[in-house]
């Protein structure tokens, strides 16, 4: 069969949001890769510069559907570099708690992504399943299922509602004990590790070129999670450990993942022993100062960075969003280029796209 | 009585009543016409013409009986589904019954919309492969019979065709260039190479197929499935031919196209694979006939291996059968939402270097159980 | 990969803790280095807080400056790309990441509003690529060199850069 260059998107199943790929296949081998984005682009950036900060929180919920709180927690840590507001350490606490939960939902749902684009139905339905545990604790705490728009600049909306932490420290063990089962499901499968193991090979230094970061990043061997060596929030004071794998391949992104959900729920069951009591929000000022406040996350998907420039006005004179995502897809032809067409599914489903974060 | 009786019967009745009516016409016309309507009328009351419409009524029988339990196929593949994958399946239509009418809601449905073919698609290709596909598949399930009295024969002592699992086998391996037919002439990428797959694959997961096949035949001395069945009656051959057994459930598994082995159109990289530019009811068709795919395989795994209408005497022969047949596809029906889709060139490597081997050494087999005379 | 199976079942084998190394001296290194090697073009060298570095560079020598933190100074990550327009003038904020010293460094290049051009730094980091063809798309600013410098979020054919203060929708 002659060399041909296929669309795989804007409306494809692999894509999981608006984007499209393009590769060119001779006869199943992948020769060549690209992908196109910005069928999604919502012009984040630019509305931000015209509504106040607090007006901005639900915005950056939007950011990505998978992991909300992680994106307006990260607005809220830039927003105060900015203006200098020191959190209460109730809320730092709260905060952690709440966006090390989204960090399983949203890896629970890359999961299903993953299983359903491996062509594991079980996988699929029993994640998102599972999911519904933290989805449903947030829900009873900020009263929203997906766009949560929890964290407040110098706090949190309110307070834990009563036997909360019992709850949640109730489903981190009942996530552990489904994470086991996982593991069965899916490393128990010979077909699976096949999909897996030696499927898109990123070295570590192209891993660290090509500017991927998070999950992908730390499956190629490199020890680096902003919570451990930047650390923000309270994370200094939790004891947890940074999960990386030297396979460099999709199996080792699926390792690192399911072993970071591992963590996430020690994380959450410290966060909830060790949480003072006191205020849960400062008034924070309404006009920021004129300079730049910086604010470094750990997304579920990589490193999440947020730059605002203030005027001293209510508004943001400029918000510049890095998306992990948006530097991880562009290091996709590296990847995918040799290998089958099927192993595109298995390589872009384990960068774990989100396009809302991607376009913006 | 056995269904050629039966239908024989019906038709001799027909025939009669048809001619009577015939005759009494004649009646009214002038002399020289008589000798015509004789003619007709001695034709129609002749042995070969009642045998000939005899055979076509039993294979439409047949094929209804066989139609209402693809119907209950897909029921049970959806119940079975939402049983496995953790939601309801369908329940609403027929709802005492467990939503067993949705099946046929559906394809109320898919009658009624429109049959659009793609403007650049190749036309006669286009319409012509899905008819290749469900009249290949429907050929299958006309030889296959569900007791020794309830299938195609061809005469009164109940004779069926000679060599009908051969021809089941081959009617089979038909479908292949009807997948390739209908990605060809979608003109679309993800058709083509959909089918391009379904052709590599089918072509090499066929050999060991019908190898493991002829080992039954070896042992059976025949092609015939009712002696095959009586040659089951000590032990079935599932037990001495249990690798050949295995082979033919996985070549199975990759004939009808289901998850591990679901590449032609494995929704995740190829849409829809070559079905992708098919709607309507030309899609229902490919759906429906995957599930007549999936009986018929479970039907020749039945009659091959597992003893076929062979029971305890308490239930009918046939209900035997479809039980059998049944069981084989809730196994392959439980074997799909667990496993992941394996990647196209290791399915071939898997089909040419495992199963290739595995359904030879089970034809050594099959010649050293039928020389030493175990069976 | 290389047992297979159940391998990396414990969560322990797959996991190295990580000690924390914010607030060691080569902070004042990098700070120190760059201002001795670009005494003219390297300006205003601070430390804003541990771990987190500020300095303004000229858009002339800020190629170099990128090949130095890179090969020298251990900056492997590009982390961020923005560009800002003020009134005077366009700011292009890089924010790079070094993994083995655990720092973060602002790096501002300041360019004219008639000529708004950079250098690109695509071939220093290769992850800049997109960021510096997205700062193209919504600001406008060039990158000189850049290997494909085209629209990327919006379409093609779009004529204005949205994210500039005199862009009306």
């Amino acid at each position: 069969m002659a060399e041909m260059w296929i669309n795989m998107g804007p409306q494809h199943p692999m894509t999981h949001g608006l984007w499209n790929l393009r590769v060119k296949v001779d006869g199943e081998t992948i020769v060549d890769a690209e992908p196109e984005v910005g069928y999604l682009h919502r012009g984040i950036e630019k509305l931000c510069e015209g509504r106040t900060y607090p007006q901005i929180i639900p915005i950056a919920d939007r950011l990505c559907y998978g992991s909300s709180m992680t994106w307006s927690h990260a607005y809220c840590l830039t927003v105060e570099d900015l203006m200098g507001v020191e959190v209460p350490e109730r809320a730092e606490y709260i905060r952690v708690m709440t966006i090390e939960m989204q960090r399983i939902a949203s890896h629970l749902m890359w999961l299903a992504a993953y299983a359903g684009d491996l062509g594991l139905s079980v996988g699929f339905t029993y994640t998102m399943r599972d999911r519904e545990v933290f989805v449903d604790l947030l829900q009873g705490l900020t009263g929203s299922r997906l766009t949560y728009n929890y964290p407040r600049i110098g706090g949190v909306a309110h307070d834990l509602p009563p036997d909360f932490g019992r709850d949640a420290i109730r489903a981190t063990r009942y996530m552990e004990k489904r994470l086991k089962e996982y593991e069965d499901l899916f490393e128990g499968s010979k077909i699976f590790m096949m999909r897996n193991v030696d499927v898109g090979v990123l070295s570590k230094e192209d891993a660290i070129n090509l500017g991927v970061t998070g999950p992908s990043l730390r499956a190629s061997g490199v020890d680096y999670d902003l919570r451990k060596d930047m650390p923000y929030s309270v994370y200094p004071e939790m004891d947890f450990r940074v999960a990386t794998h030297s396979d460099c391949d999709c199996y080792a992104r699926y390792r690192v993942r399911m072993d970071e959900m591992w963590e996430s729920c020690r994380i959450i069951r410290q966060a909830i022993e060790k949480m003072p009591k006191g205020r849960w929000r400062v008034v924070a000022p309404r006009n920021a100062p004129v300079g730049t406040g910086v604010g470094r996350v750990e997304d579920p998907r990589g490193e999440a960075v947020m730059y605002v420039v203030g005027d001293g006005t209510d508004r943001p004179y400029r918000l510049k969003i890095r998306s992990p995502i948006f530097v991880t897809v562009s290091a996709a032809p590296k990847i995918l280029v040799g290998y089958k067409l099927a192993d595109v599914v298995a390589i872009m489903g384990g960068l774990d796209m989100c396009i809302g974060e991607n376009d913006r | 009585m056995n269904l050629f009786e039966f239908c024989h019967g019906i038709i001799h009745w027909l025939v009669d009543l048809v001619n009577n009516v015939w005759y009494w016409l004649g009646d009214f016309l002038p002399w020289y016409f008589w000798e015509f309507f004789t003619a007709v009328g001695d034709f129609a009351a002749s042995e070969s013409h009642l045998t000939l419409m005899t055979i076509l009524l039993e294979t439409l029988i047949i094929i209804i009986v066989a139609l209402i339990n693809v119907l209950n196929f897909l029921w049970i593949f959806r119940k079975l589904s939402g049983r496995i994958l953790d939601f309801y399946g369908p329940y609403y239509v027929g709802y005492r019954i467990g939503g067993w009418l949705q099946n046929l809601a559906d394809g109320v449905k898919l009658f009624v919309k429109e049959i659009i073919v793609p403007a650049k698609a190749d036309r006669l290709g286009y319409l012509l492969a899905p008819i290749i596909f469900v009249g290949s598949s429907l050929l299958i399930l006309a030889v296959i019979p569900l007791s020794v009295d309830f299938g195609v024969a061809t005469n009164a002592s109940g004779e069926y065709v000679p060599a009908g699992a051969v021809f089941a086998l081959a009617a089979f391996s038909i479908a292949p260039f009807a997948i390739l037919l209908a990605g060809w002439s979608s003109n679309n990428k993800y058709t083509l190479i959909g089918g391009m797959r379904s052709a590599a694959q089918m072509m090499s997961y066929e050999i060991p197929l019908i190898l493991s096949a002829a080992s039954v035949f070896l042992l059976a001395s025949s092609f015939n499935f009712v002696d095959i069945v009586d040659a089951q009656h000590d032990v079935w051959f599932c037990i001495p031919l249990f690798i050949g057994f295995v082979v033919f459930l996985v070549c199975l598994i990759a004939e009808v196209e289901i998850i591990p082995f679901d590449l032609p159109e494995a929704e995740a990289e190829l849409v829809e694979g070559w079905t992708t530019e098919y709607g309507g009811m030309k899609f229902g068709l490919f759906y429906m006939t995957t599930a007549v795919r999936s009986y018929a395989g479970g039907a020749l795994a039945t009659a091959l291996f597992l003893g076929g209408w062979q029971g305890p005497w308490f239930i009918p022969d046939e209900i035997w059968f479809l039980i059998k047949a049944y069981i084989v596809y809730t196994v392959f029906m439980w074997l799909t939402w667990s496993v992941p889709r394996i990647r196209i060139d290791q399915m071939l490597v898997f089909g040419w270097r495992r199963l290739l081997p595995l359904a030879v050494l089970n034809l050594v087999i099959a010649v050293a159980v039928k020389s030493w005379g175990w069976v | 990969m290389s047992e297979g199976g159940n391998a990396g079942r414990v969560t322990g084998a797959s996991i190295e803790r990580a000690p924390s190394k914010v607030g060691d001296d080569s902070e004042f290194r990098v700070l120190r280095t760059l201002a001795e090697r670009f005494p003219r073009t390297v300006s205003e060298g601070t430390q804003v807080r541990p771990g987190l570095l500020r300095a303004t560079v000229e858009r002339s020598d800020l190629f170099g400056v990128c090949r130095v933190l890179r090969d020298e100074l251990g900056f492997e990550h590009l982390s961020m790309i923005s560009a800002v327009d003020y009134e005077d003038r366009f700011e292009v904020v890089y924010h790079i990441t070094s993994y083995q010293h655990r720092l973060f460094l602002e790096l501002i290049t300041a360019t004219p509003k008639d000529d708004p051009s950079v250098d690109s730094i695509s071939s220093v980091w290769g992850g800049a690529n997109w960021q510096e063809r997205e700062a193209y798309d919504l600001m406008g600013v060039v990158f000189r060199s850049d290997p494909k410098l085209e629209r990327i979020l919006l379409p093609k054919d779009v004529l204005y850069h949205p994210l500039r203060k005199d862009f009306r929708g």
